[in-house]
């Protein structure tokens, strides 16, 4: 298997009296999609928020290219969730003020980026997203898919190691989320980064590599499978193989630019 | 009908923590603004209650047949005034009365208000007491004083009495000349008129910036309505059932605001009651604005919410997609412009005529136009701020000033327009120095008719030697202002350091030298001008106080909806990364930049506005009130802006956001 980025050991999380999360583990490897499905309240959101950072887990540990972050302070793990990882949420995450370039070139600005350059680097990503001529629409202006894409420009401009992506087509009619879950799994391996998607739509999750099934905080074993056929717990298991050595070379990689070269589609 | 409305109360009460918050910031700015209204309204009533009551020491000739003869005179003892109202009953006529008197005055009684009679009992009789001829029959009541305390003397006379016979119309703003009159009704004197005026432009400096907050509350509720309305929509409400909805919530929110605020105003009553005008302090009466007023306010208020509501839902109402859908906003017209501009060149033309209501229309519309042309300078700042950014945080500024110059300017709106009234005032405030030095001299002047000034000037001598005052009177030419040669002037020169004590006791002993003339010193005469001056000065203070109040708190209010409105995309951008202080400073910059222009801009529209009015160049209190103001609001607004800062806090520490 691949070098693994991203891991989660014995995540636990409580709510008061409610249990989102049981002690999970899971283990994201370089360039690889990860699918997390279950019903609503199983723990995913939980899950996601845990892993990157959002939320500090109760007990259980974090890592992120062989660094434990889940105990660094909020404003380093801010600081963390800018620059190494990118997000992409169901809507409501573009800025409605701020036309689709701006949006894009946001992250880039917040990380010191001049706004001439942020926003050169930003239009480079709507052409090969089937944006072109979209620029300079504002959020209210574009289709839902369109402002998908322009959440997925936005959380790659970075060149992050890791997106997530909690139910990034929820508000789309099932055939531009197969359209917009296709571009999000390319354009992130294409980019070297890892993907770790919450989803519903079973026919979303085979464009994944693997798929983690949640039940009551709790990964089923039977369903950690995805479609290469590799057990989850091999990746768990696999923890060696994340020694601080050999991601930095990766990550180079993945600064070097590979977009995707699918043409776009109307969504 | 009856579903729907139980369906708004649910959804106002189950909105959840943070639209609960919007709708008691809602209840708040609303209670806030009626209480200043009805403060508003309270004090135009209240001048009108005392105009009532002070009307009948203003006679007017009878047209018929004449009951009695009535003049007026101003005495002084310490520096208050004393006001003398001299009446001789021709005929019995009954019912005829003065306020406050159970029945006419017959001659040789002196009725006096309880303040004069408490001062009479407190000072030597020989200061004050005596001055009173005949004997003290009975005590004035409170219909017939301007203010609580009120020194008045209504002394009774035989119309061949020689006060009731000599013309006074040397000394008109003093006193009035014996008039036949044939009741006590009276008209309004002109030093209430003034007051009167005043209290009028005061009110309106201050409804106009209350308006513009009672609908930006009103605004409060429905931006945060739209995103549940707009779901309504698409669940299948017909337009008319979700405006039906916004709107009852609206009114209901506002409803509590204004009877919330009208227990403000009550409990604020006895304080206000204590703000001293034209010389005193007020009835508790006059405070109670009545009740039709009161009915008004708490009806006109709910009302002018739910149609703000109305307005600002037609956007949801239009589309069932709501505000998912945000277009590019139409630039703002020019025209706005062009409405103030023309509007500030009929004000010297305007004010040239000193009708009251004309000047106070012209004010009212050039406030009004300060705020329709605000959004459109909000909206040039916004784009130079946009095009010139370099951070991320005046990026975000720029464009939500870009987005949406209207909701920018109502959050500095209170201060800029508070900026014009500053700027009003601020000129128009007069400085100490308007009077001249304070007058050197101790002495008293009298006037006199020449044929009997040597023989006068004796007696005068004589009675200030009989009270134990050593004192030297001289006789002058006519007395300045009048010109009249048939008038010559007594000036008593007392001993140097005489001390209000002797000053008292000297008025005492001339008092009915000459039938219904007082002797006054060159301190007296100033009385009343400080008096006013004073009273502008309280009056500005008020103005401006108001004016910041709603101002901070319409700023205060406007900052937490703009964080409630953005709370999902804020919560995003946090989860993603941003840093909650480019967040601060975009929101503090989208504030400042268009404060800065825009308060500069309205104190020069006001100062424009108060020319007319003034000839002489700004003084020095104008100047510093105005500094003061500018600090104030500044400070006050980024303050209220600072307070929302934990509310960005709350709403982007939930990381699962969800719009509610
Ligand atoms: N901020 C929170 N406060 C309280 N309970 C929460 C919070 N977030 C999640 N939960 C609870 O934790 C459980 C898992 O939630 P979540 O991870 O959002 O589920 P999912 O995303 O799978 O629908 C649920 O029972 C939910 O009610
Ligand atoms: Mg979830």
């Amino acid at each position: 298997m691949s070098e693994i980025v991203l891991s989660g050991r014995r995540l636990a999380k409580r709510f008061g009296p409610a249990v989102a999360l049981a002690g999970v583990d899971v283990a994201i490897g370089r360039a690889e999609a990860l699918a997390i499905m279950g019903p609503s309240g199983s723990g995913k959101s939980t899950l996601l928020h845990c892993l990157a950072g959002v939320m500090k887990p109760d007990s259980g540990e974090v890592h992120l290219l062989g660094q434990r972050i889940d105990t660094v302070r909020e404003r380093e793990r801010s600081a963390l969730r800018r620059t190494k990882f990118g997000f992409v949420f169901q809507f409501g995450q573009l800025l409605p003020e701020l036309p689709a370039e701006e949006n894009v070139a946001l992250p880039l600005m917040l990380g010191g980026t001049a706004r001439a350059r942020a926003v050169r680097e930003a239009r480079e990503w709507f052409g090969p997203l089937g944006l072109g001529g979209m620029e300079g629409r504002r959020p209210g202006e574009l289709s839902g898919g369109q402002a998908q894409r322009v959440a997925i420009a936005r959380a790659l401009v970075t060149r992050p190691a890791v997106i997530f992506a909690d139910e990034p087509t929820g508000a789309l009619d099932q055939a531009t989320g197969h359209e917009i879950m296709r571009i999000l799994v390319e354009a992130t391996k294409h980019n070297g980064a890892s993907l770790v998607v919450v989803t519903h739509d079973p026919e979303v999750a085979r464009w994944c590599d693997r798929v983690a099934e949640v039940r009551d905080g709790m990964i089923l074993p039977g369903h950690a499978v995805g479609r290469d056929g590799m057990g989850l717990s091999r990746h768990v298991e696999g923890r060696e193989g994340m020694g601080s050595s050999g991601h930095a070379g990766g990550r180079e990689q993945g600064r070097t630019r590979v977009l995707p070269g699918f043409e776009g589609s109307d969504a | 009908m009856r579903n729907l409305l139980e369906l708004s109360w649910r959804l106002l009460r189950g909105g959840g923590r943070q639209a609960m918050l919007g709708t008691w910031l809602t209840a708040a700015a609303v209670a806030v603004s009626s209480a200043l209204l009805l403060f508003a309204v309270a004090a135009n009533v209240a001048f009108g209650a005392r105009a009532d009551r002070e009307a009948w020491r203003h006679p007017v000739a009878a047209a018929g047949t004449p009951v009695a003869i009535e003049a007026t005179s101003q005495d002084h003892v310490r520096d208050r005034i004393i006001t003398i109202v001299d009446v001789a009953p021709l005929r019995e006529a009954a019912g005829v009365r003065p306020p406050g008197m159970s029945r006419m005055p017959r001659p040789g009684e002196v009725w006096v208000s309880p303040g004069l009679a408490e001062l009479m009992a407190g000072l030597p009789a020989k200061q004050l007491a005596e001055r009173f001829p005949g004997k003290v029959a009975g005590t004035l009541g409170d219909d017939g004083l301007l203010y609580p305390g009120e020194l008045v003397a209504v002394v009774g006379r035989t119309p061949a009495d020689p006060a009731m016979t000599a013309s006074r119309a040397d000394q008109p703003l003093t006193t009035t000349s014996p008039t036949k009159i044939a009741d006590f009704a009276g008209k309004a004197g002109d030093e209430i008129t003034v007051y009167r005026i005043m209290a009028l432009i005061a009110s309106v400096l201050m409804v106009v910036p209350l308006l513009v907050f009672g609908g930006a509350a009103a605004r409060l509720t429905v931006a945060r309505r739209d995103q549940r309305l707009a779901a309504l929509r698409l669940v299948g409400a017909t337009p008319g059932q979700v405006v039906l909805m916004t709107v009852a919530e609206a009114v209901i929110t506002a409803f509590g605001g204004a009877v919330l605020g009208l227990a403000l105003y009550g409990a604020a009553a006895p304080l206000l009651g204590r703000i001293r005008m034209a010389g005193g302090s007020w009835f508790a009466a006059d405070l109670w604005p009545g009740v039709l007023p009161v009915l008004g306010v708490l009806l006109a208020v709910p009302l002018l919410v739910g149609l703000s509501a109305v307005v600002g839902l037609r956007r949801v109402v239009v589309s069932p997609l709501g505000v998912a859908r945000r277009q590019t906003p139409p630039a703002m017209r020019f025209v706005r412009v062009v409405a103030l501009l023309a509007i500030l060149a009929a004000v010297p033309a305007a004010f040239r005529n000193t009708s009251a209501a004309v000047v106070a229309i012209v004010l009212a519309l050039a406030f009004l136009a300060l705020n329709l042309v605000g959004p459109w300078v909000v909206g040039v700042i916004g784009r130079t701020t946009t095009r010139t950014a370099r951070s991320p945080a005046r990026l975000l500024a720029g464009r939500r000033l870009v987005d949406d110059p209207k909701s920018a300017w109502r959050t500095v709106s209170g201060v800029a327009l508070t900026g014009f009234v500053a700027g009003f005032i601020g000129l128009l405030s007069p400085s100490s120095d308007l009077l001249g030095e304070p007058p050197a001299t101790t002495g008293l002047r009298l006037t006199v008719p020449a044929a009997q000034a040597p023989a006068l000037a004796g007696q005068a001598e004589d009675r200030l030697a009989g009270a134990g005052i050593d004192a030297r009177v001289e006789v002058s030419g006519s007395s300045g202002d009048s010109g009249d040669s048939g008038r010559r002037m007594l000036t008593i020169t007392l001993p140097p350091a005489a001390g209000a004590a002797r000053t008292d006791t000297a008025r005492t002993a001339l008092a009915g030298l000459v039938p219904g003339r007082i002797a006054t010193s060159p301190v007296d005469e100033r009385v009343l001008g400080d008096q006013l001056l004073d009273d502008v000065r309280t009056g500005t203070l008020i103005v401006l106080g108001v004016s910041f109040l709603v101002a901070i708190a319409s700023a205060g209010i406007t900052a937490a909806s703009s964080v409630l409105d953005r709370r999902q995309a804020y919560a995003l951008l946090h989860l993603a990364g941003t840093p909650l202080e480019v967040l601060d400073r975009a929101r503090r910059a989208e504030t400042l930049v268009p404060l800065a222009v825009m308060g500069g801009g309205s104190i020069v529209t006001g100062m424009f506005c108060a020319l007319p009015f003034v000839p002489a160049v700004m003084n020095v209190t104008g100047a510093l009130t105005l500094l003061v103001t500018v600090a104030v609001g500044f400070a006050g607004v980024v303050g209220a802006g600072a307070l929302s800062r934990p509310l960005l806090r709350s709403v982007t520490a939930n990381p699962a956001p969800r719009p509610d």
